[in-house]
């Protein structure tokens, strides 16, 4: 079934990431002058404002920093209501929103803070797979 | 010791549209400027014709043709609900400058009008819309939509990290809404005024209608229609009229992130720091004040504002409303008019702020007229806090009442 829901179009500067979520790679900006990996992506570090930035293929891990159950969301999503968001924090630095896979939305108490992620893929269009984010199982 | 603009300039009137709240016929945004403006130029008796500053959150250069005026000063500040404080020290600045002797710092925003009449800057969604930003390319699929759906993660994580419960929260629902019962102009003043009006319990904010876990719609404030303005002037100009000035003895302002995804740290906002300089430049500290004005879009935004602004420990803000001391008869009034959660919220909260620190300082009644029934408080001090986007920029003010 096509996918149904809001995505956007492509930046200017994110073909890389792009690129990869076809492979199945979650690719992140790095800063070459500092080391340090920021999402979203930027034009310039933030972190030491250097330009001189690159892409490297991260490891799909990380943990949950914090969630929320959307009961009231916007109408494209409101067949899946409800539903989890959450923000992630990434193993190689740096956070990433998502729709949370893996967990009961009607069961916000069994929700960790701290749990591990899994990133995994879902085609939106012929350029664009999404990324999400599942909890592992123990 | 105070610093060089502490008390360079007092607000000297403060006003609103003819009508606010969910109005039964809709109006303009401009509609709302327009009549709040006259409103205050008729309480000051200081003409439109010479206000010299004009302070708006985009407003400024529609205001100035439709009034007719030229301006020496124009500032289109615009970081959401706290650019009516930015307003203030930034006019306070100009004012010290010698740029400017009254400034006019307008509000009208026809939060509940515009889902009648329309209103421009709504967000689109469908399959492939797109967006320039890298922030909303990068989070725009994954269904957040208004403010509630962000705000909620900034409550688990500060539930996470201090142990604090719902429950917590709803004491500032309850305790807000018990302010709103004494102030007739609020939304919430009572079941005659709106069907959900008059006073609630703790039990009812926990188990009223999910917006966003673990945000209840009670832990959320409304989206009402509101018109206001201030006037601000030198002392020279202040000591010739007959409103009591409020002086403005500190002001800060500064910015954390504009999407929530780039928050440090969600149980903390720049409050800290704009406070900080509020209170450096007024030479007085948390401590010596005895009251607080605190844009509270929902509990948590209230509860978080409070422990930046050193009027309580890390952690524990909501315990100013828990144990008592915020709510009438307290030891520590906060949002007296009933808030953001139960006075009025239009989309920006930051005037309504202002208005009710110069009622409360002044002694000016609700509808503008000096006398008792609107003062609720002794307090001769105030902290005011505006935050602005999602928990993303604050103005922080310290008011004080004239000697």
């Amino acid at each position: 079934m096509a996918y149904d829901r809001p995505f956007p179009s492509q930046g200017t500067n994110t073909a890389p990431f792009w690129e990869g979520t076809k492979q199945g790679k979650l690719m992140l900006p790095r800063c070459r002058e500092c080391n340090r990996v920021h999402w979203y992506p930027r034009f310039i570090c933030p972190f030491c404002h250097s330009m001189n930035l690159e892409w490297i293929e991260g490891s799909g891990e990380g943990t949950i920093h914090t969630f929320a159950v959307q009961h009231l969301p916007p109408p494209a999503w409101q067949k899946d209501a409800p539903y989890v968001t959450a923000y992630i924090d990434l193993k190689e630095g740096d956070r990433m929103l998502t729709i949370l896979r893996g967990v009961d939305p009607n069961k916000p108490e069994d929700i960790k803070i701290g749990a591990r992620v899994k990133v995994e893929f879902e085609q939106a269009s012929e350029e664009m797979h999404l990324p999400f984010w599942r909890v592992m199982g123990d | 010791m105070p610093g060089q603009l502490s008390k360079a300039a007092a607000i000297v009137g403060a006003a609103e549209a003819n009508e606010i709240g969910f109005l039964k016929e809709p109006k303009s945004s401009l509609q709302l400027h327009i009549e709040a403006i006259k409103n205050v130029s008729d309480q000051t008796g200081i003409p439109i014709s010479k206000i010299d500053g004009v302070f708006s959150t985009g407003w400024s250069s529609e205001l100035c043709e439709h009034l007719g005026i030229h301006p020496k000063y124009i500032d289109t500040t615009a970081c959401g609900g706290c650019s009516f404080e930015m307003h203030v020290h930034h006019a306070l600045a100009a004012i010290y400058a010698g740029i400017v002797e009254v400034a006019l710092i307008s509000h009208g925003e026809n939060g509940f009008s515009s889902r009648k009449i329309g209103a421009k800057g709504r967000h689109s969604y469908g399959p492939g819309s797109g967006d320039a930003s890298p922030a909303s390319e990068m989070t725009m699929a994954y269904g957040l939509g208004g403010a509630p759906s962000a705000y909620a993660h900034a409550m688990v994580r500060h539930m996470h990290r201090f142990g604090s419960t719902t429950e917590d929260f709803a004491h500032i629902a309850k305790v807000t809404r018990d302010w709103a019962t004494l102030n007739p102009r609020a939304a919430m003043y009572s079941k005659d005024v709106h069907p959900f009006g008059g006073p609630i319990t703790v039990q009812q904010v926990e188990e009223a209608r999910m917006i966003t876990w673990p945000l209840t719609v009670l832990h959320c404030c409304m989206v009402a229609d509101h018109g206001g303005a201030v006037l601000l002037a030198s002392p020279k100009v202040a000591a010739g009229l007959h409103t009591k000035p409020v002086w403005i003895a500190g002001a800060g302002e500064t910015m954390g992130h504009q999407n929530i995804l780039e928050m440090e740290d969600f149980t903390a906002t720049s409050a800290r720091q704009s406070a900080e300089a509020a209170y450096t430049m007024a030479g007085l500290g948390p401590d010596d004040m005895e009251m607080a004005l605190i844009y509270d879009s929902f509990t948590i935004t209230a509860g978080i504002t409070a422990e930046m602004l050193g009027l309580a420990r890390r952690g524990e803000g909501f315990s100013l409303w828990k144990n008592g001391d915020a709510a009438p008869g307290g030891r520590f009034p906060i949002n007296t008019n009933g808030g953001g959660l139960s006075f009025n919220h239009s989309g920006m909260y930051g005037m309504p702020l202002l208005i009710e620190g110069y009622r409360q300082l002044s002694g000016t009644a609700e509808d503008g007229i000096n006398g008792d029934p609107g003062k609720q408080t002794s307090a001769r001090t105030c902290v005011v806090n505006g935050t602005g986007g999602t928990l993303s920029t604050t103005g922080t003010l310290v008011l004080v009442a004239d000697e």
